[in-house]
């Protein structure tokens, strides 16, 4: 393991590209403590500090920029905004025919298709920079009820700059990811994703060592047999055996081999996480824009969905988590991967499962078998993000407890990923990899 | 002070604005969500071209303009210069 890792590094392609990965990856930790102009960091330090547990309303974005988003740095938004951008445009490709059209002319249409999700991740940014600083203004919202101000002078022009500097800041972390996957190693959005979630991890970790040394060391074993069940479950692929026919065209033999459809167990991967606590952080975001100033009684609804819907350790959120969760793998599962479209190129190109008929009959076995690998890929990621929630209730942890959840998935799913393509550019060397 | 400090702060819009738009003038590389979550390993061949290149570096000096520019208010902000 450690030899591959020195033998990485001997090879001198590679060297540069992990270098100039880590080096960007060290910018971006960088800018997420730059403190955007405007914004006094001495006052953010102090809300901090008297700030109890996270706000529901950003538990996973806060999480996503790891813990530049309540410093309002001017990295504050993360990749959130890319992330958001990518889902509108994965979901507009099922709604808009044009996108649709896009998507089967195959690498133009999805350099295309990659274009306007970049513009509208600028577009993203404005709005979501304007809210942050809304927010900004009455901090009382972020950090509880202590907090008077962070801002020195919020004067129209001070929030245009802030505005313009923070969408300015989540460009520039859209184009180093774009960098870091043309010219470093790995997809560089997921990277940047999973150095902001593991950055919190020491300080998650050692706020449980407060409540005693056996539960910290239980968290570790715990953890650890977490990660080993994601990774398991991470690798579960069912091979659907592909035979294609052996035809010639001229003098050359093509075809006659059999492949397989690697169908993965849990094909959403942490979408779902995503989706679900979006859906969930409504209700709360609506109920406090509703609530009336002090003396005025709140309407009921308002307490209802803060008794229910605003914590997670309340019994009724995680039901409606669990059942959300459900839904979207499902949901997310069924726009990714369409049975039909597969059933048809196979049979374009002479392909079929054996025993199984060309065309439609195909198409509805893989739709059969999709199904019923989902069921548990579905329970799985339910159990997995209920972990956190869980966690909340027995530790108090907060919300960005590290095992479990949107976290520990990516973790595990961008590093299986990165440590993969090393692996691929090491035998491009001949070279011995990680992975045995 | 106060001129140094506007100075910074109309340094600190036009590059932001500039580097908004030299980021979307890049072509965009990367497919897809499914792609970032562990979806499989894309192989990306090709260099870049030489305009993308001169892009590069022009995206990198704004980037480095609008940091300092950064800079320079936090510190004046914090230290009352």
């Amino acid at each position: 393991m450690l030899t591959a890792f020195t033998r990485a590094f001997k090879t001198p392609d590679l060297r540069k590209k992990l270098l100039f990965t880590l080096a960007i990856l060290a910018l971006f930790r960088l800018g997420s403590h730059v403190p955007t102009p405007g914004i006094s960091y001495t006052l953010v330090q102090q809300c901090q500090a008297v700030a109890g547990q996270t706000n529901g309303v950003l538990g996973l974005a806060n999480l996503f920029s790891g813990g530049a988003l309540l410093q309002l740095s001017i990295f504050a938004l993360g990749v959130m905004p890319y992330i958001t951008a990518s889902i509108i445009v994965q979901l507009l490709t099922v709604v808009i025919p044009k996108f649709e059209e896009l998507k089967k002319e195959g690498q133009a249409g999805q350099t295309k298709m990659t274009q306007y999700t970049r513009y509208l991740t600028i577009g993203l940014s404005l709005l979501q920079s304007s809210t942050l600083i809304t927010f900004a203004r009455n901090p009382s919202s972020l950090f509880g009820g202590s907090c008077q101000t962070i801002m020195p002078d919020d004067s129209i022009k001070v929030v245009l700059i802030m505005v313009l500097t923070m969408t300015a800041g989540s460009g520039l972390i859209m184009w180093m990811g774009e960098l870091i996957t043309d010219k470093g190693i790995g997809n560089g959005m997921s990277l940047l994703i999973f150095i902001a979630i593991a950055a919190r991890f020491p300080e998650s970790l050692w706020a449980i060592k407060d409540q005693g040394w056996d539960k910290f060391i239980l968290v570790i074993i715990v953890g650890l047999v977490i990660i080993a069940l994601v990774v398991f479950v991470e690798e579960c692929t069912r091979r659907v055996p592909v035979q294609y026919a052996k035809r010639m065209v001229g003098r050359r033999m093509y075809g006659g081999t059999s492949t397989y459809i690697p169908l993965k167990l849990n094909m959403a991967n942490v979408i779902p996480i995503i989706f679900a606590s979006s859906m969930l952080a409504l209700p709360t975001l609506v109920a406090q824009f509703n609530r009336p100033a002090n003396g005025v009684n709140t309407p009921g609804w308002v307490n209802w969905i803060d008794t229910y819907l605003a914590r997670g350790d309340h019994p009724i959120y995680m039901v409606i988590y669990f059942v959300l969760i459900l839904f979207f793998t499902f949901f997310y599962v069924s726009i990714t991967f369409q049975p039909t479209e597969v059933a048809d190129n196979m049979k374009k190109y002479g392909g079929f499962i054996p025993g199984i008929r060309a065309g439609r009959p195909t198409a509805e076995y893989l739709d059969y078998v999709l199904t019923r690998i989902t069921v548990p890929g579905a329970i799985y990621l339910a159990v997995i993000s209920m972990i956190p929630l869980i966690a909340f209730v027995l530790l108090k942890a907060d919300q960005n407890f590290p095992f479990g959840g949107a976290s520990v998935i990516i973790i595990v799913g961008v590093g299986l990923q990165t440590v993969k393509q090393i692996e691929s550019q090491l035998q491009q060397h001949h070279y011995e990899g990680f992975l045995r | 002070m106060t001129a140094v400090k506007t100075g910074l702060e109309v340094l600190l819009i036009v590059g932001g604005i500039f580097l908004t738009l030299l980021i979307l003038m890049h072509k965009g590389k990367g497919g897809g969500l499914s792609d970032m979550f562990g979806g499989g390993v894309t192989s990306n061949l090709g260099g870049s071209s030489i305009a993308e290149r001169n892009l590069d570096r022009f995206t990198v000096a704004v980037a480095i303009i609008w940091f300092a520019a950064i800079v320079g208010i936090g510190l004046i902000n914090r230290f009352g210069l």
